[in-house]
């Protein structure tokens, strides 16, 4: 099944999100950011308003017309396009200030929508709200707010801290200081980001019935498709994507000999890691033997996580042996500085902290994979993806935390790394799905 | 060696099988009739018969399930990337969820019934998680039995089932006794008087010092219930606050009772009567599992289940009749300390009338599945004694 997710790669969805931006900031409208934003943000809130009054109108002259009329289409458009240029803003994940009226292509970060809308299905449109719950939850765990058009959820992207922050803000703050410190936003994070707005955008274009397209969390349905920095610690994916449905029902159930042991191992590496830092703190680099133990440890949890999110599809082995069909490969010990060494636990803080948030958007769909997969015996590619996409992240920190690469977690998307080692002989990547390979920048 | 086994397991099962119940002991023949006010006895066997056709129907779900079971199971092999015992993990799990929906009407329509007649007060939803969460429990114990019995296997080979014994007796052993320690939200009674009346009981039995515990469990159900469990230092009496309201003469009948198993040590015999079980069990599974490769390999798991559920279907009435032993043993034992035959009467009247408990339950019935004497017989121990004083 090597390949899988290559040959299986999404369509590209009707709505897209462009991201011109070159990485520079200015640190004063940076540290400025949320003041500066203040005009912007009432004027988002008034043009809430008047898209929440509009939306039954809206609906039902589409109920009516099987598309939305012109001039709601674009009223509609703009307001999702200044959302998220609105956000983009906010969030940092572009330097310049928006303008007002949504306008396309006048942003660095902007959204494409479908110029003429297919005719819609009847019974699409009658329970778009209901149909739209999903991603809109999953929506507000990625962009905290609803990147494109949150205010109709009626929270901005920085009050969302009060429900528990999504991807977009916790990334907002961490960038915040990354760029006072740097005047540059760290790529991986403006990934990161993009993708969140992209997501959103696809949720409230699809809940304001300007596509009927439902969106998809694959990291590259709708942003653009980058290539990931090279990482010691990278993701194989190998999945079928079908599941068998009585797996799927009793999947926490069937984890449960999982978490306990994963407990029990969780303490013995938690004092072979201690054991290590020493270690790679005297000699420069981890010894082998921890090392390999440490690994192991980091590719079982990724296994299990992989099962319990029903990313997975088989029931996993205990001792973190590779070939589950969603692996992390990891390289050898190397020489480590004993700065990062010595300061490891709290060079990780923000790591764990994007981590957390990543990881509830996955946990999210987790939930969605499994009432997919019981339902249609198969997990929504989008959604397995973004599962990937998290437990590879968390792989990443926990294998800095545990002292396996010094090489930082990368926080830009991707479902997948590298390829596992084709059996027969070696295939080059479609053009449809150009996967990065070891070495690839 | 088979011969020395079986020689010792009989000596042991004579001596598990003596009790303090005088052998010539005669229990009057009584009429359950005569015995309840007809509308108890009435609303009491309509329950309970409802009651035992979905139990004997629950009970065919389970063999059914798991016969196709044990011969398609293996086709979930393909669905585990673990090694052998890890796949064997998996096949006993989806084992047990089938049987877990495979039941799950039946349990419905019992809580149904129950509520019907204000047995319990739990709500469907409610019920329906505690009873999947559960099974998460049970996935655990089956794991780790498999962890013995397929490491053994893959370890020993076909001797595995004398190992495997040992460590099954080893582990109830150790749960017996933690057990205890691990139930929440048991505490001491607030009235002195009980507290009082317990240890007086505990001492006359020989047991003083075991406390006594009260467990609320009102909030789910009216059942009245008492137990005793725990080895050594963790034995405890436990009585719901459901019985514990009951007349103080018969909680303190039930307290003797429950006094008696653990001056009489049940529980520890019931872990003699498992051992003497658990071998040839273990004998035959072994027997069985051979034409799959034997306990090492995951594809015997669903056979075993299999087998396992038919073995203890099979021994049931016998493990049945010795439960049933003890529970006299303990009526007895209470009689001879509480010597309130009246309030043990009273409180057999009582369970019919609240838990409605048939107290003359069809006898094919109560020989193949019951675990304790009926409440007639019970009613006809207390007249035995009552007899016995004049």
């Amino acid at each position: 099944m090597a390949g899988t997710d290559a040959a299986e790669q999404p369509p590209r969805t009707a709505v897209t999100i462009v991201n011109r931006d070159d990485l520079q900031r200015s640190r004063w409208t940076v540290g400025f950011r949320l003041i500066l934003a203040i005009p912007l943000l009432l004027w988002f809130v008034v043009w809430t308003i008047a898209a929440v009054l509009l939306a039954p109108v809206l609906w039902i002259a589409t109920l009516v017309q099987g598309r939305p009329p012109a001039g709601l289409r674009d009223f509609y458009a703009a307001y999702v396009r200044f959302s998220v240029h609105l956000y983009a803003y906010m969030s940092l994940a572009a330097n310049p200030y928006p303008g007002f009226l949504g306008a396309a292509s006048s942003y660095p970060v902007d959204v494409v929508l479908p110029e003429q809308p297919a005719e819609q299905g009847r019974w699409g449109i009658a329970f778009r709200l209901l149909l739209a719950l999903p991603p809109l939850l999953l929506a507000e765990a990625l962009a905290g707010g609803g990147g494109g058009g949150g205010g109709a959820a009626g929270s901005d992207d920085w009050s969302v801290a009060a429900n528990g922050p999504g991807v977009l803000t916790t990334v907002a703050v961490l960038a915040w200081f990354a760029i006072l410190a740097r005047g540059r936003m760290p790529s991986g994070f403006e990934a990161l980001q993009t993708y969140a707005l992209g997501y959103a955008a696809q949720a409230y274009a699809y809940l304001f019935l300007l596509t009927d397209r439902y969106p998809d969390s694959h990291p590259t349905a709708a942003a653009p498709q980058r290539a990931l920095a090279p990482h010691p610690i990278a993701l194989t994916l190998s999945d079928d994507p079908r599941r068998n449905r009585l797996t799927v029902a009793f999947r926490l159930l069937l984890a449960l000999p999982h978490i306990v042991w994963i407990t029990l191992w969780a303490i013995v590496a938690a004092i072979v890691a201690i054991v290590t830092w020493f270690a790679a703190l005297i000699t420069g680099r981890p010894p082998a033997a921890l090392h390999a133990f440490l690994a192991r440890f980091v590719r079982y949890s990724v296994h299990l996580g992989a099962f319990i999110y029903v990313a997975g599809g088989p029931f996993p082995g205990f001792l973190g042996e590779p070939g589950y069909p969603l692996d992390v490969e990891i390289g050898p010990p190397a020489e480590q500085s004993r700065w990062v060494t010595a300061f490891r636990l709290i060079l990780a803080i923000p790591a764990l902290v994007v981590g957390s948030a990543i990881g509830g958007a996955a946990l999210l769909a987790a939930v969605g994979a499994w009432f997919a997969a019981l339902f249609t015996g198969r997990v929504p590619l989008g959604v397995r993806a973004l599962i990937a996409y998290s437990l590879r992240y968390s792989a990443q920190t926990s294998g800095y935390l545990l002292l396996l690469t010094e090489r930082y977690p990368y926080s830009a998307p991707g479902p997948v790394d590298r390829e596992p080692a084709p059996e027969p002989a070696p295939e080059p990547p479609t053009p449809e799905a150009p996967l990065t390979g070891p070495g690839v920048a | 060696m088979l011969a020395a086994l079986t020689a010792a397991g009989i000596v042991a099962a004579a001596h598990l099988w003596q009790t303090t119940v005088p052998g010539d002991l005669r229990l009057p023949h009584l009429q359950a009739s005569r015995e309840f006010p007809a509308r108890d006895l009435h609303r009491a066997e309509s329950f309970e018969a409802f009651v035992r056709v979905t139990f004997l129907l629950s009970q065919a779900a389970l063999v059914a399930v798991l016969a196709v079971y044990a011969r398609r199971g293996t086709a979930f092999m393909r669905e585990s990337a673990a090694g052998p015992i890890g796949t064997g993990f998996l096949l006993g799990m989806l084992g047990l969820a089938l049987v877990w929906l495979a039941r799950l009407p039946f349990g419905l329509v019992d809580l149904w019934w129950a509520r019907r007649h204000d047995v319990v007060h739990v709500g469907y939803v409610e019920w329906f998680v505690d009873d999947f969460f559960g099974l998460g429990g049970k996935f655990l114990y089956l794991c780790l039995a498999l962890l013995i019995v397929m490491g053994l296997a893959r370890l020993v080979r076909q001797a595995w089932w004398i190992p495997a014994a040992a460590a099954f007796v080893g582990l109830l052993t150790l749960f017996t006794f933690t057990g205890p320690y691990l139930v929440p939200d048991l505490h001491a009674p607030k009235a002195r008087e009980l507290r009082a009346e317990a240890a007086r009981l505990a001492r006359r039995e020989g047991v003083a010092g075991v406390p006594l515990r009260i467990e609320d469990v009102h909030d789910w159900t009216d059942q009245p219930n008492a137990y005793a469990f725990g080895l050594g230092p963790s034995r405890r009496v436990v009585l719901w606050d459901t019985i514990a309201r009951f007349p103080r003469r018969e909680v303190r009948v039930v307290m003797a009772h429950e006094y008696g198993h653990i001056a009489h040590h049940h529980i520890a015999k019931g872990i003699g009567w498992f051992g003497l079980v658990v071998l040839p069990a273990a004998l035959l599974v072994a027997i069985a599992t051979r034409r799959r490769g034997g306990l090492g390999e995951p594809a015997a798991v669903p056979l075993a289940l299999f087998v396992v559920v038919i073995l203890q279907l099979a021994t049931g009435p016998l493990q049945g009749v010795a439960t049933r032993r003890y529970e006299a043993e303990a009526d007895w034992s209470a009689l001879r300390i509480a010597r309130d035959p009246v309030a043990m009467r009273a409180l057999f009247r009582h369970f019919t009338a609240r838990a409605l408990a048939d107290p003359d339950p069809p006898g094919w019935f109560h020989v193949l599945f019951d675990d304790h004497p009926t409440g007639l017989q019970r009613i006809a121990m207390a007249d035995a004694f009552a007899r016995a004083q004049r």
